[in-house]
C-alpha cells in the first residue's frame, strides 16, 4: 500500500497558484493534525485484513515543512503505527527553504523520512520575488546544503521554467549550481497560472509577460541535455534522477497501482475507485471529528476501456514507455510520429523522445482510443 | 362578398421604416386579432423575423372593416419584405394586389430601395398611396419627407398622408383612403379557373400550403385541378384564407386571397409563380409567371459530422418549400467530403438559411465563404457558368471569364458624397452619373460587380457616410473582367474550399492576406505547415505555420490523473471536429473567415 498525506498549510501564498492550501494558523493545524491521524485509523480498520503495510509515503501540501522536523517525526510514526511501514519503504517529505533549521532536518530524518523534495523553483532573486516566494536564492541553496547534510538518501529540486523575466541562460546557470550540490533527483516544471492567481491578473493587465513558447522549448530541451551530461536519467517527462533514485512513489502513480490520499482533498485510486476527499478544511474535520470518513467527491469507477487510455497516458510519460500492442488502434499514426522524432521504439515498447515529452498532451491526445 | 369590396394591396417600405408596426395596427383596428392577443409584429412569424426585425417571408392576411355608415370591406394585405435580398418577393406580392401604399419614415426620407420598390409597383400598374410615417417622433421632418416622396411619384405634396403606425394616428384615415382609391380587383368569375400560387409554406402534417389570388374563375374545396406548369395533378382538399390564422372556407373567388392544400408532400412539385387551374373546364394558358428570382450569390455548405449529410438534404428540402430563391446541388469537396453548393439571393439570405438549418434543424456546419457565379467562355466558344471557384477551367482553356454587375443607386447626403465615390471606385465601379434630390439627398448611379458588394459592401457604405447612405440594386447581367483562379495550397496539396476568383490587378494582394489570415487561423502542429497561395500553378504567396514546440508541461501525480484524463479525451474530441487536409488539421471557422476577413482589410 502507499499513501499520500496532504497538509494544506503555507507559510503565505505564492502568486501563481489557487491550489488546495491556506496560510497557515497554529490552532487549525493542531486540530487537522488530529484529524488526520484519526482518518488513517479509520482507513485502518475500514480495509480490515488488508495488508496495508506501506511501500511509501508522501507527505506533500500546501507546505508541510510550516510543520517542525519533529512534528514531521511523530506524523510518520503516528503512520507506522497504524498502517505499518515496509522495511525500506520510502518516506517524502516536502520542504520549503523559507522554513527549517538543520535540526529540522536533523529530526523529520531520524524519525524516519528519508527523502526531501526542496521547493526551490528558481535561483534568480527577482524572479523568487516576482513568484512570491518567501525565500531568496542563497537561502535556497542553504536548504539544499542542510538537507544533502542531513542523511536523507535522496534530496530531490524542484525547479520551474518559464519564469518571466528569465532565459535559457540564466535558467541553464541556476540549473548548474543546483547539479553542483549534487542532488539525487531533480523535478523541472514550467511554470503554469492558476487562472484566479494573483501572477495571472497580472499578466492579463499587462503588467507581467509570459515567455514564449519557444522560450520554454528552448530551457526544457537544455536542461535535458544538461541533467543527461551530469549522470541523470530523465525517467519521466518532469523528473531526473541518478541512477536507482527515481521516486518510488510517483512511480507508482505512472503504473496505475493503489494508493490512498489522507487529508483534505486527498486523492485515492483504491479497488478500481478514483475519487478524493472534500477540499474543504471545515468540511473535512468536521466529518473526521465526528467518527467518519470525510465527503468522498468525484467518485468515478476506472472500467477497461478508461484504464487503457489511462495506462496510454500515464505510461508514454515515462522513459519506459507502453507496450506497442495496446497502441495497435493509432495505426499509421503511430509511424508518423516516429517519423517526425517524437516517438521511439525499442524491445516491442514505444515511449516518447525528449521532443515528445515536450509535445506530451498532443501525442498522447493522437494515441488515446477514440 | 362582391368585388367591388374587396381591396387587395400591399406596403412597400423600406426595412425599418415601420410596415410591420403598421400591418400590426391594422389588425388591431379592424379586429382581425383581438388587441390581448396582439403579439408585436403579429405578421413576422418566424422567430428569425422577429429577433431581426425584419420581415422574410410574404404573408397574406384577410381583415374585414367597416367604415362608420358604409357597408363591410374585405381588405388583403400581402406583406413584402424590406431587405434588398429579397425584392424578388416584393414582386410577387405586387402581382397579387391592385395598390400599394408606400410607407417612408418621417425622419429618414426616401431610401434607395424605397425608389426602386415604388417604380416597381407603378410599373405593375399599381395605385401607390404615398405615407409618411413616424410623424411622432421627434425628430420626425414630415414637409421635407412628404416632398421628396411627391417628387418621386411627381404629384402634389399634400396628397402625402401622415400616419404614426406605433400611435395609431392617421391609420383609420389611411384604411378610408385605401378603400377609396385603391380599385376593386377586376375579377371575371364567370371564366375557367386561373389562380396564381405568390408563395408556399409547409406543414408537417398537411403537406405543401399554397398562397394563391385568384385571377379567374373559382377555386373549391374537392375540385380537381392541376398546376399549369409543373402538370401536378391534385384534388383541392382544402380552400381558405389568413386572418391570420388559416380559416377553411370552401371556395374562394375571383379577386380573392388565400390558400390551398392539395395533400402533395413533395415540396419540388408545387412551384412559386405556377397557375392553378380546373381539370374538367382548363384555362388555356397559365398566368404569366414571376421574374424567377435568381440566387447570384453560392456557398458550399457541408455537415461537420459527415453522417449528418442526408438530414442536411432532407433540410434544404423543407427550407426550399418556404423559399423559392434556395436553390442547392450536391457537390463534392476534396476538403470538406459531400455538401451541397447552395445559391442565395445575397448575404442576409445566407445567413438566414445557415441560422434556419442550425437552430431549426440542429444541424452543425461549415460554411465555405460566398462568391459570384461567373460566366466562362471557352477556347472554342462553349458557355459555362462557374458556381464554384474551384471548377473554373485551366486558364489555358478559357477565353473570357464574366461576372455580375448590378446596377446600383446610392442615396446619400451631399456630405458623404466622396467617400461614396471613393468607394464606389475601390469596388472597381463605373461610375455614371449623379442627381440632386431636394437639397438634402444625392443619387449616385453606377455599376458595381457582384462579386464586391455581395460580402461588406453594405456595411461599408453604412460606416462611411454614418449611416445615412442607402442602396438599392438590380442585376444587369455579366461583363468580361480580367479575373484569375487564386488556389491556396496547405503543404503544397491544394485545398478547393479555399481557391476564390479574383481580380488580376489585385490577386497578389489577396493571395498574401488569405495567407496571413491562415496563418492565424490553422493552429500549430506537429510539423512546419506551408500556405502558399497560387495562380495557375505559380506560387504568388507564402507563410510558414512553425511546428508547435511546446504543450504545457505540467506535473501529473495522484490528485491530477482524473483531471489530466478529462481533458486530453477532449483534446482528441476536437482533433475529430477538424477538418483534416492531408495531415493538417484545419479548425471549421477558417473556411468562412479565410476569405471573408481579407476583403474587409483590402478594402481599407
Amino acid at each position: 500500500m502507499r499513501l499520500y498525506v496532504h497538509w494544506p498549510f503555507c507559510l503565505s501564498r505564492c502568486s501563481y497558484c489557487d491550489f488546495n492550501a491556506r496560510v497557515c494558523d497554529e490552532s487549525r493545524m493542531r486540530g487537522y493534525m488530529a484529524a488526520l491521524l484519526a482518518e488513517i485509523g479509520l482507513w485502518r480498520g475500514l480495509l480490515g485484513r488488508r495488508d496495508t503495510a506501506l511501500s511509501s509515503v508522501y507527505i506533500g501540501g500546501g507546505t508541510p515543512s510550516t510543520l517542525s522536523g519533529e512534528e514531521i517525526s511523530s506524523l510518520v510514526g503516528g503512520i507506522a503505527e497504524r498502517f505499518g511501514l515496509r522495511e525500506g519503504a520510502e518516506v517524502t517529505v516536502e520542504v520549503n527553504p523559507a522554513t527549517w533549521v538543520a535540526e529540522d532536518y536533523a529530526a523529520a530524518c531520524a524519525g524516519g523520512v528519508n527523502r526531501l523534495s526542496i521547493g526551490v523553483q528558481s535561483l534568480g532573486d527577482d524572479a523568487l520575488r516576482l513568484l512570491g516566494r518567501k525565500h531568496d536564492a542563497a537561502a535556497a541553496m542553504r536548504a539544499l546544503a542542510k538537507a544533502t547534510g542531513s542523511g536523507a538518501a535522496s534530496v530531490s529540486v524542484d525547479l520551474l521554467l518559464g519564469v518571466p523575466g528569465g532565459d535559457a541562460a540564466s535558467f541553464l546557470a541556476g540549473l548548474r549550481e543546483v547539479i553542483a550540490a549534487a542532488p539525487q533527483h531533480v523535478s523541472l516544471y514550467a511554470l503554469t497560472l492558476s487562472v484566479n492567481s494573483p501572477m495571472s491578473r497580472a499578466v492579463r493587465r499587462g503588467e507581467v509577460a509570459m515567455p514564449e513558447e519557444d522560450e520554454v522549448a528552448e530551457q526544457y530541451l537544455a536542461a535535458c541535455a544538461e541533467m543527461e551530461a551530469a549522470g541523470y536519467e530523465h525517467y519521466e517527462i518532469s523528473n531526473f534522477s541518478l541512477p536507482g533514485h527515481a521516486c518510488r512513489h510517483n512511480m507508482a502513480y505512472w503504473r496505475r497501482e493503489e494508493y490512498l490520499g489522507v487529508g483534505a482533498g486527498a486523492h485515492s485510486f483504491l479497488g478500481g475507485y478514483r475519487f478524493h476527499n472534500t477540499v474543504s478544511l471545515l468540511a473535512y474535520m468536521r466529518s473526521v471529528s465526528r467518527g467518519g470518513l470525510p465527503p468522498a467527491e468525484g467518485l468515478e469507477y476506472v472500467g477497461e476501456a478508461e484504464g487503457r487510455a489511462e495506462e496510454i497516458m500515464l505510461g508514454l510519460r515515462t522513459a519506459r514507455g507502453v507496450p506497442r500492442g495496446i497502441l495497435a488502434h493509432g495505426g499509421s499514426r503511430l509511424g508518423d510520429l516516429e517519423e517526425m522524432g517524437l516517438l521511439a521504439a525499442g524491445g516491442g515498447r514505444v515511449h516518447l523522445t525528449a521532443r515528445g515529452m515536450l509535445l506530451s498532451n498532443e501525442v498522447i491526445a493522437e494515441l488515446l482510443p477514440a | 362578398m362582391e368585388e367591388k369590396r374587396i381591396r387587395n394591396f400591399c406596403i412597400i417600405a423600406h426595412i425599418d421604416h415601420g410596415k410591420s408596426t403598421l400591418a400590426d395596427r391594422f389588425l388591431e383596428i379592424t379586429q382581425t386579432v383581438p388587441h390581448q392577443k396582439m403579439a408585436d409584429q403579429y405578421l413576422d412569424r418566424m422567430d428569425l423575423e422577429r429577433e431581426r426585425g425584419i420581415t422574410i417571408k410574404a404573408t397574406a392576411v384577410r381583415m374585414q372593416y367597416k367604415p362608420a355608415g358604409e357597408e363591410e370591406y374585405r381588405l388583403n394585405l400581402i406583406d413584402t419584405p424590406g431587405h434588398v435580398d429579397f425584392s424578388y418577393e416584393v414582386s410577387r406580392s405586387l402581382a397579387a394586389c391592385e395598390g400599394a401604399v408606400l410607407l417612408v419614415d418621417a425622419s429618414q426620407g426616401v431610401e434607395a430601395q424605397t425608389v426602386g420598390n415604388a417604380y416597381l409597383a407603378v410599373e405593375a400598374g399599381l395605385t401607390v398611396i404615398p405615407v409618411v410615417n413616424k410623424i411622432d417622433l421627434p425628430s420626425a421632418d414630415y414637409e421635407d419627407t412628404a416632398m421628396e416622396v411627391a417628387d418621386l411619384l411627381g404629384i402634389d405634396p399634400a396628397e402625402v398622408m401622415a400616419v404614426s403606425a406605433k400611435t395609431g394616428e392617421g391609420v383609420e384615415e389611411l384604411l378610408a383612403e385605401i378603400i377609396r382609391r385603391v380599385p376593386p380587383p377586376a375579377a371575371e368569375t364567370g371564366l375557367p379557373l386561373r389562380a396564381l400560387v405568390f408563395d408556399s409554406t409547409y406543414d408537417l402534417y398537411r403537406g405543401v400550403v399554397a398562397f394563391v389570388r385568384v385571377a379567374e374563375g373559382m377555386v373549391r374545396k374537392g375540385m380537381k385541378a392541376r398546376f399549369m406548369v409543373e402538370g401536378t395533378a391534385v384534388e383541392i382538399d382544402e380552400v381558405g384564407y389568413f386572418s391570420p390564422d388559416m380559416i377553411s372556407t370552401g371556395s374562394l373567388e375571383a379577386g380573392e386571397v388565400g390558400y390551398v392544400i392539395t395533400g402533395i408532400k413533395d415540396v419540388t412539385r408545387i412551384k412559386v409563380g405556377d397557375t392553378v387551374t380546373a381539370r374538367d373546364n382548363p384555362a388555356s394558358e397559365p398566368l404569366p409567371g414571376y421574374l424567377e428570382p435568381k440566387p447570384m450569390v453560392f456557398a458550399g455548405i457541408y455537415p461537420v459530422d459527415s453522417d449528418d449529410f442526408s438530414d442536411l438534404g432532407d433540410a434544404l428540402d423543407r427550407l426550399k418549400l418556404n423559399d423559392a430563391a434556395l436553390t442547392f446541388a450536391k457537390e463534392t469537396s476534396k476538403a470538406l467530403g459531400f455538401g451541397y453548393r447552395c445559391g442565395f439571393l445575397g448575404l442576409l439570405h445566407m445567413e438566414i438559411v445557415q441560422e434556419r438549418l442550425e437552430r431549426e434543424y440542429g444541424l452543425d456546419l461549415v460554411i465555405t465563404a460566398p462568391n459570384v457565379v461567373y460566366e466562362v467562355e471557352e477556347r472554342g466558344g462553349k458557355v459555362t457558368y462557374v458556381r464554384n471557384p474551384s471548377d473554373l477551367p485551366d486558364a489555358a482553356n478559357l477565353d473570357e471569364v464574366r461576372e455580375p454587375y448590378v446596377q446600383a443607386t446610392i442615396l446619400v447626403p451631399p456630405d458623404y458624397m466622396g467617400a461614396m465615390l471613393e468607394l464606389v471606385k475601390e469596388r472597381r465601379g463605373i461610375y455614371q452619373d449623379m442627381v440632386y434630390l431636394s437639397g438634402r439627398r444625392v443619387e449616385i448611379r453606377c455599376r458595381l460587380p457582384l462579386a464586391e458588394i455581395v460580402v461588406d459592401f453594405y456595411d461599408q457604405l453604412k460606416s462611411r457616410s454614418r449611416g445615412y447612405a442607402s442602396l438599392d440594386y438590380e442585376h444587369v447581367g455579366f461583363l468580361p473582367g480580367n479575373l484569375v483562379k487564386l488556389d491556396i495550397l496547405i503543404n503544397g496539396e491544394p485545398v478547393d474550399a479555399f481557391s476564390s476568383i479574383v481580380d488580376r490587378g489585385r490577386a497578389y494582394d489577396y493571395g498574401r492576406r488569405i495567407t496571413q489570415r491562415l496563418r492565424e487561423l490553422i493552429p500549430r502542429q506537429l510539423f512546419d505547415v506551408a500556405v502558399q497561395a497560387a495562380i495557375g500553378g505559380r506560387i504568388v504567396a507564402r507563410e510558414t505555420i512553425k511546428a508547435k514546440r511546446k504543450d504545457v508541461l505540467a506535473k501529473c501525480y495522484g490528485g491530477d490523473i482524473t483531471r489530466k484524463k478529462k481533458l486530453l479525451q477532449k483534446q482528441k474530441a476536437g482533433k475529430k471536429r477538424m477538418k483534416m487536409v492531408g495531415k493538417v488539421e484545419i479548425p471549421q471557422e477558417a473556411f468562412i473567415s479565410a476569405l471573408r476577413v481579407t476583403r474587409e482589410e483590402a478594402g481599407r
